[in-house]
């Protein structure tokens, strides 16, 4: 058995937000995560929303924040100061945000040479963000033998009309495939094999080197240059540095299919915040709790060896993801259930779930499923009288019901804003 | 629940599991392909020879399925693994804690390498290491001739090129005496129906390492278990069969599980804990002869219901308002790294919040994932140098520490982190067992 003043469950960003904002304010928090997904699958972007008219994320969000039902109709002013902590955090870990709410959204290439809509990106990532100049070439470039990223493919597509959005596209757009040094022959070349690489100084010089003469060798003239996003996992600043001076073109990542490179180093700059806050980090096994006859979570239990383990907590915070994280599941046509503590699920009609595209840029209808909440993130009944149902309890991140975190591309946003919202809420209960 | 009502609940079990656990190997039709456990992968971090948990579990376990899908059959009877690769997973267990999908994949991992080895004759080094009551009782008997040639270089690089055991590998020294043969009888003595009261009593599972090495770990827990006014009972007891499991003599630690569960049964179902100070026989103890030996019968769910990491056991006890808390002050720091197999627990980090009801003692969590030697990996010439690798970021934060003492619940992490680093390391009980004697009597 253990004890903590808040218990958080789930290790995404809203779920480490709101530990960690805890454990600065001197809480002793325990987070409980079944595995780990959000932060080792995303981009790690921080997407506060992207919809139709907008210009600027802080338009999107004022637009969602008029929606009824949707999380940012109480959270949008959480999103600045969220923001703002979030970056010095990250900036202290080398890791700095680059962009403002207020940026225009432009659209940067995939890795399938899509583009999607973007203002707030990783250091790295960030130089896909400045508006194309006539005269710019984008070379897409990536190794040998490395199985997801294809830059003849990624052209192909990124050539096509209508790719850009109707922004202003590069003039040029080439392929080039480098040999690295020792990939020779190699199969099953994953991204972290070549972030490791890219870590060591010596082989980071020869590859970047390579890259740097096969550039020069093709184009010349103005431009920039797409490298999948393996540029170093632990030692990422110094890489990225090593890149800009050998680079002859300003070089930035794309980011990749799981595991994300990009995501690995938020993940580790936030775990090492909580850790250094005195935080403790448990991941394994799906938690559970009950709701007792008082309206509170007293403990939560989750699966161990040969019997449960027992987390004694004063508050609980839910920070498990939507449908796609894992914190909602569909047991059959209609039934969801929330994984945790049960709690009713806000859905469309099971008719209603799905679209009959599915890539229709609105977004599927069952990703808005989640909880409701009160505008202090505490889950309430559904229909007409909405009565507190756990008072202790706070829901963050996309357990939220109502918003679209793919189609409107406000998960980041939602996930800060309810993670900082729902750690302050409970500062004053955890002492 | 109090302690006594958890244990109580082994007397309940009379009958074999009826819920049959999701096949190890079928939760691979979980896998999403997502690699999260690949990027979990100590071993896959630092060597190319290992192309990760992914790829040698779920993705391999393709190729192994056919004779589990059919009914009635056996978990060892998969077909053989498409390469040798997965003879370099440690077994720490961290892709499986990591795994969003809820994929066994250590587990597959394990039995796979089982699979791989079943039907060939052990390789002597492999056979060698997994008996470690032999070569402890050997290794007591003739203790200053055994310390002196496992430290004599000449000897080492002659086992090394005979048998592959490292000759730079941390080796453990051999107790002058046994653990057991320090004890008074009475503590020893076999089950019998005149045994002082469960309520009061612990059974105590010292494991090989306190019974050949490490006597001392095993004097620290009975004195803080009678410090909290329980009588200790060391009841017969042969090697958990962990290091069995570990280099795939599934046969051979069926054994030691059927001589372990004979005698430990009949107190789980009278009442009694059984509290042990190696995490990873603990753990075996709980987890490892139903989930990995197929042992899954009444006594054997009787004795992981009742059965404790020592930690985890006075944590507990402290829930209860029952742990004497009258500590002396330890003024010291103190870094500590919870082992992968505690880990496997899941129980947290009982180790950490003791430490915190001890005045003056600060504890820092080194929070690293493994130390490289699990078990009887790290001591392996072909494996040596990966498990080095592996532990060098644990080695440069406890360097970075500047302590010269370090704690750790696992005994041949403690030996291999005290050979990287020159620190002394011990088992967080014997800093509480410290701390009780600083409050004085």
């Amino acid at each position: 058995m253990a004890r903590a003043d808040v218990a958080v469950v789930g290790a995404g960003l809203a779920g480490l937000t709101a530990a960690i904002r805890l454990a600065e304010a001197g809480a002793r928090v325990h987070v409980l995560a079944s595995g780990h997904a959000a932060t080792h699958w995303a981009p790690a972007g921080i997407d506060l929303g992207a919809v139709p008219g907008a210009a600027t994320s802080q338009a999107s969000i004022e637009q969602l924040a008029r929606m009824p039902g949707h999380p940012y109709a109480t959270l949008a002013g959480e999103v600045p100061a969220a923001l703002a902590w979030l970056r010095a955090l990250l900036a202290a870990h080398g890791l700095d945000l680059v962009g403002e709410a207020l940026d225009p959204l432009r659209p940067i290439p995939t890795a399938i040479g899509a583009t999607r809509l973007a203002a707030i990106l990783p250091d790295g990532m960030a130089g896909a963000l400045p508006e194309w100049a006539p005269d710019e070439t984008l070379v897409v470039c990536g190794p040998a033998g490395f199985r997801d990223y294809w830059p003849a493919g990624i052209v192909e597509n990124l050539r096509r009309a209508g790719t850009w959005r109707g922004a202003p596209r590069p003039a040029r757009i080439e392929a080039i495939t480098v040999d690295l040094p020792g990939l020779a022959g190699r199969h099953n070349l994953s991204s972290l094999d070549l972030a490791r690489l890219f870590d060591q100084p010596a082989w980071r010089t020869v590859a970047l080197d390579a890259i740097g003469r096969a550039i020069e060798a093709r184009v010349h003239g103005p431009g920039r240059v797409a490298l999948p996003a393996v540029l170093g996992l632990d030692d990422h600043p110094a890489v990225l540095a090593a890149a800009r001076a050998r680079l002859p073109l300003a070089p930035f990542e794309v980011a990749l299919v799981p595991p994300s490179i990009p995501g690995l180093r938020l993940f580790a700059g936030l775990r090492a915040e909580l850790r250094r806050d005195g935080g403790r980090l448990q991941v394994g096994e799906a938690v559970h709790g009950t709701i007792g006859p008082d309206g509170r979570v007293a403990e939560l239990r989750a699966p161990a060896a040969a019997r449960e383990f027992v987390l004694a907590a004063g508050a609980v915070i839910l920070a498990t993801g939507g449908i796609a994280g894992g914190g909602i599941v569909a047991d059959g046509p209609g039934a969801l259930r929330e994984t945790v503590l049960g709690l009713p699920v806000e859905a469309p009609d099971p008719g209603q779930w799905l679209l009959a595209d599915p890539f229709d840029p609105a977004g599927q209808p069952l990703e808005a499923a989640g909880i409701r909440t009160d505008a202090q993130l505490r889950p309430v009944a559904l229909g007409q009288s909405p009565s507190v149902l756990a008072g202790n309890v706070r829901i963050a991140g996309s357990l939220l019901a109502g918003m679209h975190y793919l189609g409107q591309r406000c998960g980041d946003g939602v996930a800060i804003a309810s993670g900082s919202l729902a750690a302050r809420e409970l500062c004053g209960a955890a002492r | 629940m109090t302690i006594a009502e958890i244990v109580a609940e082994a007397t309940a079990f009379d009958t074999p599991a009826t819920d049959a656990p999701v096949s190890i190997g079928l939760s691979a039709d979980e896998c999403l392909k997502c690699n999260v456990c690949t990027t979990a992968c100590p071993v896959a971090r630092v060597t190319d020879l290992f192309p990760g948990p992914k790829y040698v579990g779920p993705q391999a376990q393709r190729f192994r399925l056919g004779s589990e899908l059919s009914p009635g059959s056996g978990h060892l009877s998969l077909v053989q693994s498409p390469d040798q690769s997965i003879d370099y997973c440690s077994g720490c267990g961290f892709c499986t804690t990591a795994c969003p999908a809820d994929v066994k994949v250590a587990e597959i991992n394990n039995r796979a390498r089982a699979a791989l080895r079943s039907g060939h004759r052990p390789r002597l080094r492999d056979w060698l290491l997994g008996q470690t009551d032999l070569t402890g009782r050997l290794g007591v008997l003739t203790a200053p001739l055994a310390n002196w040639s496992l430290r004599n270089r000449l000897f080492r690089a002659v086992i090394d090129r005979m048998i592959r055991i490292d000759r730079r590998a941390p080796l453990p020294r051999f107790s002058a005496r046994t653990f057991r043969s320090r004890l008074g009888g009475h503590r020893r003595s076999r089950w019998s129906a005149d045994a002082p009261p469960a309520a009061a009593s612990v059974v105590y599972f010292h494991g090989c390492a306190a019974n050949y090495y490490e006597p001392h770990v095993g004097r620290a827990a009975i004195d803080v278990l009678e410090r909290n006014g329980f009588t200790v009972i060391v009841p017969p007891q042969v090697c958990c069969g962990l290091p069995l499991i570990s280099n795939g003599l599934y046969a051979q630690a069926r054994d030691r599980a059927r001589s372990n569960i004979a005698v430990l049964a009949q107190y789980a179902r009278a009442g009694y804990p059984i509290v042990g100070t190696s995490t990873s026989c603990t753990h075996t103890l709980k987890a490892e002869y139903r989930e990995m030996l197929d042992m899954d019968d009444a006594d054997a769910r009787a004795v992981a219901q009742a059965t404790w990491d020592i930690c985890e056991f006075l944590l507990h006890l402290h829930e209860e308002g029952k742990l004497d808390t009258d500590f002396g002050p330890l003024d010291r720091t103190l870094p500590y790294h919870a082992p992968c197999q505690l880990r496997s627990h899941g129980i947290g980090l009982p180790a950490l919040d003791l430490f915190q009801l001890v005045p003056g003692l600060r504890a820092i969590d080194l929070d690293h994932d493994c130390c490289g030697i699990a078990g009887t990996y790290g001591l392996k010439s072909e494996k040596y140098e990966i498990a080095m690798a592996v532990g060098q970021p644990l080695f440069e934060r406890i360097q970075a520490a500047g302590q010269d003492q370090v704690a750790c619940d696992s005994e041949t992490c403690r030996w291999q982190i005290a050979a990287a680093t020159g620190t002394r390391l011990r088992h967080p009980v014997e800093f509480l067992a410290e701390a009780y004697a600083a409050a004085g009597a």
